[in-house]
């Protein structure tokens, strides 16, 4: 049989979250009966994960591999999480919440945020959170889970917190049990093909070699194979999103520090803080044109709510994409494949992302360019989405009390964050399309959170009538309430899935 | 040779019951008449309201009681209209209001104009045009603290506390003569289609040579008398429930009630000047009454406080005088407190009765005119509050489709066909609600003239709107001179 040769063995460069979830889903999806799975990995070079915060659809992932949700929660230290708080971000003193729930009901078609605005203009309550049932929740530090679609009550939609060497090393071991196998040691050299340029192996320090047929690149900001040898090129967002440094440190737990990340903004960026089992995670994301690294670091000690438990790191990057995420017989995950600042968490989601649309068109042969070509243009999609979602924070305020803040007043923006700021502003829409990861529920959040109040809505809600709106709206806070009212703290039913007492 | 009417018994309760008594007592005590009340238990609570059509006003004046002291100590507020809202779904509401003078220019009704400049591209609405209206959105109404009124062509209705109006009630009438006792009916002895007596449950036998049967829808006298079977409406009334409650009072007092539709039926908002009364009519195949009990904080917008009471409601007519009985208030007819009618239904009885009072005891033929009048009339009420259900614009709600689609009485159906046609109101005798009130619904409703008497296009189109012009500025003028019901009636006047 002629034909070019199919792939079999797969590459995995750089362990880390990255490469241990490409593994894990790999190893599941693919299995290692027909196709061999290796991933490269050094344990001198430190994997960037501290705190790491998630977004709902992790919970798709961890279905993707099957694994027990309580068990992943003892062994990552998770913590669950149900939003975002946002503090200091529309003006100092001011906060709000990014939820993960839905904002009420959609009526006849048409999204809730446009019956809400109507109910608001008549002199309703303008507290969008009452009508989320995380965001109330939230604010009371409570968590469960919900079954689906129980009458009457909304669903509590949840992702994680946890601790990011655990998960990669929770991961490594789903993986290692179903066969990938994984070679220890730093990449030194990368042989391509003469003519065709695909990878053919690379080599390690020690002299030994690894060949594969398809190499993921999991190597972090330097992108080893995507750009080192493969010069895939970096598109620069730094001029829509100035921050190029963040400084991590954990800390101790403080008591009951309820479910959800908190994201304050300061002086040249913003704050991270997110608490796991047995520690709290922080972060300083800042751009070193505003504050030094030292001034950096030295604000961020100062302002732990509890002792820190380790030095502070400092890591570097570069907002932006890299121009290719699929060049060759090579596609770059995770940090290789651009870098987008944790504000909104989609971190993990872009490697999940990137993970899906790879296992959906997964390559028969080492060279399938039009697969690369739309693995490509899905990805940009997905990044410029989610680049636009996190510089609408930063243009919507009205903070403009340091000169970082005026920076980003006056910094411009993309055409398509452009287009949606205007529809919101026109008629409390922003008009997603089908592929963005951010909904209309999540944009309205954070607009309106960060203080822009539409001028109108959609007119198809002004043919409810007063009484049916009315009652349509009691009836949605009465579910929330309703469900709520039945919660646990989040303490005590972190406390129960610990001890194995709820069940799947 | 005739024996004169001496005796009356009154026996039934609350309103029925002491304005009967006052009115005859006024009217005919001098004559030798004793008219004596034996009093029923009550049935209001105390969320109960009476909402009243301005004709009440000459009713008291009848009666001798001074507005001020029934505003005084009903907690009383007067209105200038009632607004009802969501009767169209999400259309605008509009405000039914209470003006005495028909709108007129060079003779013809200004409804004509309207709708030929309405054709023509005007977007001003109808009720802008309706002094009535236009104060009661303001708030406005022309009673002062006092109970006196500015001078000026409207007329208010009112709202008054249930208990506390039926208290004052008694008063006046024991005041005037009338003989009460609190007492329940044990026997009634009939001869033929005639009562002799009374025996109440504390043993005494009361014998008249009138009796007057004011016990509501218990119907204790002519429930039994021979022909004067209850016809029911509930195929044009599906409603079943009234539910009545109380919310905080309204800050500032708004110049009208506020009739709501809701799912289930319609929801009444009258301001008092301490709290706001409310009633639910509804079907309770719909929602439930708890349901509806939990929609009101929602609907209202305000919490309910104190009791929530809810009686069963059947509406029909039924002959109101057999023999030598005749049944005032809700023995005779029960409609519901649409369009603030319940004490009309009241005065409109009293008024037949006091022109039909019976010349000989022994033989009373003016039962068939008094109830043929009388059947009139509540029919053309009946019909008026039919409008507000036949031309809802509620869609894909089973209530409101099926209030749509019954069929209407055909007198009715012709009204709505000839104003359809022209905006000319049918006209019949015995009517309570007169060509501005009907119009003002129909309007409001929807139901909008295709065209206009030929006679408007004699007025050229400069002066026509020159004349809006002038009506508008004399409409605005006007309100200007009545206080608002807030500076009067609520807050530091409270």
């Amino acid at each position: 049989m002629t034909g070019p040769a199919r792939v079999r063995d797969i590459v995995i460069v750089g362990g880390g979250t990255a490469g241990w979830m490409t593994a894990a889903a790999l190893a599941k999806v693919i299995g290692t009966q027909t196709y061999s799975i290796t991933l490269v990995e050094s344990d001198e070079i430190g994997t960037v994960g501290v705190g790491e915060a998630t977004i709902p659809p992790i919970l798709l992932f961890n279905k993707l591999l099957g694994i027990d949700e309580n068990e992943f929660i003892r062994e990552t230290n998770a913590t669950f999480k149900l939003g975002i708080q946002f503090v200091d971000w529309g003006r100092p003193g001011h906060t709000y919440m990014h939820p993960f729930g839905l904002f009420g009901a959609d009526m006849n078609g048409v999204g809730f945020s446009h019956y809400w605005l109507r109910a608001v203009a008549a002199g309703g309550d303008p507290d969008n959170h009452r009508f989320v049932a995380e965001a109330e929740a939230l604010r009371l530090g409570r968590f469960m889970r919900t079954p689906q679609k129980t009458p009457d009550k909304p669903q509590i939609n949840y992702a994680f917190q946890f601790d990011a060497s655990l998960y990669a090393a929770y991961l490594r071991r789903f993986s290692e049990k179903r066969g990938v196998k994984r070679t220890e040691g730093k990449i030194s050299t990368v042989a391509r093909h003469p003519e065709s340029g695909l990878i053919e192996s690379v080599t390690l320090a020690d002299g030994s070699t690894v060949r594969g047929d398809f190499f993921v690149d999991c190597s972090g900001f330097r992108g080893l194979l995507i750009e080192g040898a493969l010069q895939a090129g970096y598109e620069d967002w730094t001029n829509w999103l100035p921050a190029n440094r963040a400084v991590a440190v954990p800390c101790d737990r403080v008591e009951d520090p309820g479910p959800y990340t908190r994201s304050t903004a300061v002086e040249a960026g913003w704050q991270w803080r997110i608490p796991l089992q047995h520690r709290t995670g922080n972060g300083y994301v800042f751009s070193d044109a505003f504050i030094s690294e030292d001034e950096a670091t030295a604000a961020l000690m100062r302002r732990l709510d509890a002792p820190a438990q380790a030095e502070p790191r400092v890591l570097r990057f570069v907002a932006g994409r890299r121009r290719k995420g699929w060049v060759a017989n090579c596609v770059a995950i995770g940090l290789s494949s651009g870098f987008l600042e944790p504000l909104e968490s989609t971190s993990i989601h872009l490697i999940q992302a990137a993970i899906s649309k790879l296992l959906a068109l997964f390559p028969t042969t080492r060279n399938e360019p039009e697969l690369a070509e739309r693995f490509n243009r899905d990805l940009d999609l997905q990044y410029e989405s989610v680049r636009d979602f996190i510089i609408a924070h930063y243009k919507v305020s009205t903070r403009d009390d340091t000169p970082f803040w005026r920076h980003c007043r006056d910094m411009a923006m993309p055409d398509t964050l452009q287009a949606k700021l205007e529809s919101f502003r026109a008629r409390g829409e922003v008009m997603v399309e089908n592929h963005e990861l951010f909904r209309e529920t999540n944009w309205f959040a954070i607009l309106y959170g960060q203080g822009l109040v539409p001028e109108g809505y959609h007119p198809l809600a002004d043919v409810l009538s007063d009484d049916e709106l009315k009652l349509r709206l009691a009836g949605i806070r009465a579910g929330i309430e309703r469900r709520v009212a039945e919660m646990p703290s989040h303490e005590a039913f972190l406390r129960q899935c610990l001890e194995g007492v709820t069940r799947r | 040779m005739s024996r004169k009417v001496e005796q009356v018994l009154i026996v039934g309760r609350d309103a029925a019951a002491w304005l009967t008594a006052l009115a005859l007592q006024r009217a005919f005590g001098r004559t030798g008449v004793t008219v004596r009340v034996v009093e029923l238990p009550s049935l209001l609570g105390p969320a109960d309201v009476y909402a009243a059509v301005p004709s009440l006003t000459a009713l008291h004046g009848l009666l001798g009681l001074n507005d001020h002291e029934v505003l005084a100590a009903t907690s009383g507020v007067p209105v200038l209209g009632q607004r009802f809202s969501n009767w169209s779904g999400a259309g605008k509401p509009f405000v039914h209001g209470y003006d005495t003078q028909r709108v007129a220019i060079e003779d013809l009704d200004f409804l004509q104009f309207w709708v030929k400049a309405r054709a023509e591209g005007l977007k001003v609405e109808l009720e802008d045009f309706s002094l009535a209206a236009a104060a009661a959105r303001q708030g406005r109404s022309p009673v002062e603290a006092d109970g006196t009124q500015v001078e000026t062509p409207v007329a208010p209705g009112w709202h008054f506390d249930g208990r506390s109006y039926v208290d004052l009630l008694r008063r006046a009438a024991l005041s005037a003569g009338v003989e009460g006792r609190a007492a329940g009916v044990q026997a009634v002895s009939r001869e033929g289609d005639r009562i002799v007596s009374v025996t109440l449950d504390d043993g005494l036998t009361v014998a008249a040579d009138l009796f007057i049967d004011a016990s509501g829808a218990e119907a204790v006298l002519i429930g039994d008398s021979p022909g004067a079977e209850f016809e029911s409406w509930r195929d044009a009334f599906r409603a079943d429930r009234i539910l009545v409650a109380s919310a905080p009072a309204l800050t500032p007092l708004p110049g009208h009630s506020e009739i709501a539709a809701f799912p289930a039926g319609w929801l009444g908002l009258f301001p008092l000047r301490d709290r706001t009364a409310i009633t639910a009519v509804y079907d309770s195949s719909v929602m439930s009454d708890r349901d509806v009990a939990q929609a009101i904080p929602v609907l209202c917008g305000r919490p309910v406080i104190g009791e929530v009471t809810v009686e069963p409601f059947a509406p029909g007519l039924r002959p109101g005088w057999v023999g030598n009985c005749v049944a005032i208030g809700g023995a005779a007819v029960a409609l519901e407190p649409l369009d603030a009618i319940l004490l009309h239904l009241i005065h409109t009885g009293l008024s037949h009765l006091i022109a039909l009072f019976p010349v000989d005891a022994d033989q009373m033929p003016e039962a068939p005119v008094f109830n043929a009048g009388f059947a009139s009339h509540v029919r053309n009420i009946r019909d008026f509050q039919l409008t507000h259900y036949a031309l809802n614009r509620r869609f894909d709600e089973p209530f409101w489709d099926r209030a749509r689609d019954v069929p209407v009485p055909e007198r009715l159906a012709e009204r709505f066909r000839l104003f359809e046609a022209r905006g000319t109101v049918a006209i019949y005798d015995d009517e309570s609600f007169q060509e501005q009130n009907w119009t003002s619904i129909f309007v409001g409703h929807g139901l909008i003239p295709r065209s206009y008497t030929p006679l408007v296009d004699r007025v050229p189109v400069e002066e026509q709107m020159a004349k809006f012009r002038g009506l508008l500025a004399r409409v605005a003028e006007e309100v200007r001179a009545m206080p608002e019901v807030e500076s009067q009636f609520g807050g530091a006047a409270r």
